[in-house]
């Protein structure tokens, strides 16, 4: 617990960026650890087994969430989205902004991985929902859908948006502009 | 040939993998030549490669990560104990 829970509990709050739900994510995780301890067979670090619970545990959390906030998603026109950015024959009518500033040279300073952490709050849910689930835990389209009980082509829109909303915060926070 | 639409789906989906060999050519061919598609593919790599150092800050060396407050870990620690003498009974 010493050596663990605050680990967790970073991993927790970077994906549900709610402090109660995180600690109960990391008591849940413990305790489904406990009862599971037979099966570790030490092949791999605890830390990153304990993990692997938590993901499970973190998914539920998601998906609880959704089920509570379930307007949210249902309220927005996919069709009516996708039509910012393409023609009825699907040709793009719009281009993806350039970076202010070249991210990749960011990545040996940690700084620049905690103004990333700060940022990833900056995008509204549902979108922060579906980049955590699709991008941070690396999860299948199919399943994200499936979480989020949405359509892959909105979970595109929301990803797209995500990305989007991340990059404005990251060149705003980064940058020290306001970018808009 | 894909519209920009179907090449920027399949790239945020990231299933171009399973495409036949023959579209996935013509997917290639789109990204390099349409300006939207290179941009938006350059995009979605960004993002991706972001995370990925992300989550191997996060695993090696996060600094000034949120922690438990010491309440919630005695807490914590009182349930867990708990619990270990319950499962260690049965």
């Amino acid at each position: 617990m010493d050596r663990y829970g605050n680990y967790l509990y970073a991993y927790a709050m970077s994906r549900l960026r709610n402090a109660d739900v995180a600690a109960d994510c990391v008591q849940d995780t413990f305790l489904a650890g406990i009862k599971a301890l037979e099966r570790f067979d030490g092949s791999r670090d605890i830390k990153f087994w304990l993990r692997g619970i938590m993901r499970n545990k973190i998914v539920d959390q998601i998906r609880k969430s959704i089920k509570e906030n379930k307007v949210d998603i249902d309220n927005e026109d996919e069709t009516l989205l996708e039509s910012f950015w393409f023609k009825y024959s699907g040709i793009a009518t719009t281009n993806p902004d350039p970076w202010q500033f070249n991210p990749r040279k960011a990545y040996d300073n940690t700084e620049f991985w905690d103004v990333f952490n700060v940022c990833i709050d900056k995008v509204k849910q549902p979108a922060r929902q579906a980049f955590v689930l699709r991008m941070l835990e690396d999860m299948e389209t199919e399943e994200v859908c499936k979480v989020m009980d949405i359509t892959p082509n909105y979970l595109w829109v929301l990803l797209h948006r995500a990305r989007q909303q991340l990059k404005v915060a990251l060149e705003e926070k980064w940058t020290g502009k306001d970018v808009k | 040939m894909f519209t920009c639409k179907q090449v920027s789906h399949s790239l945020s989906k990231e299933d171009y993998a399973k495409l036949s060999p023959a579209k996935r050519f013509f997917l290639q061919l789109h990204v390099k030549l349409c300006i939207f598609c290179g941009k938006f593919n350059r995009q979605v790599m960004d993002g991706q490669d972001m995370c990925r150092h992300f989550k191997q800050y996060e695993a090696t060396n996060c600094q000034c990560a949120p922690e438990l407050q010491e309440g919630q870990k005695d807490e914590l620690k009182a349930l867990l104990a708990a619990q270990s003498a319950k499962s260690s009974k049965n």
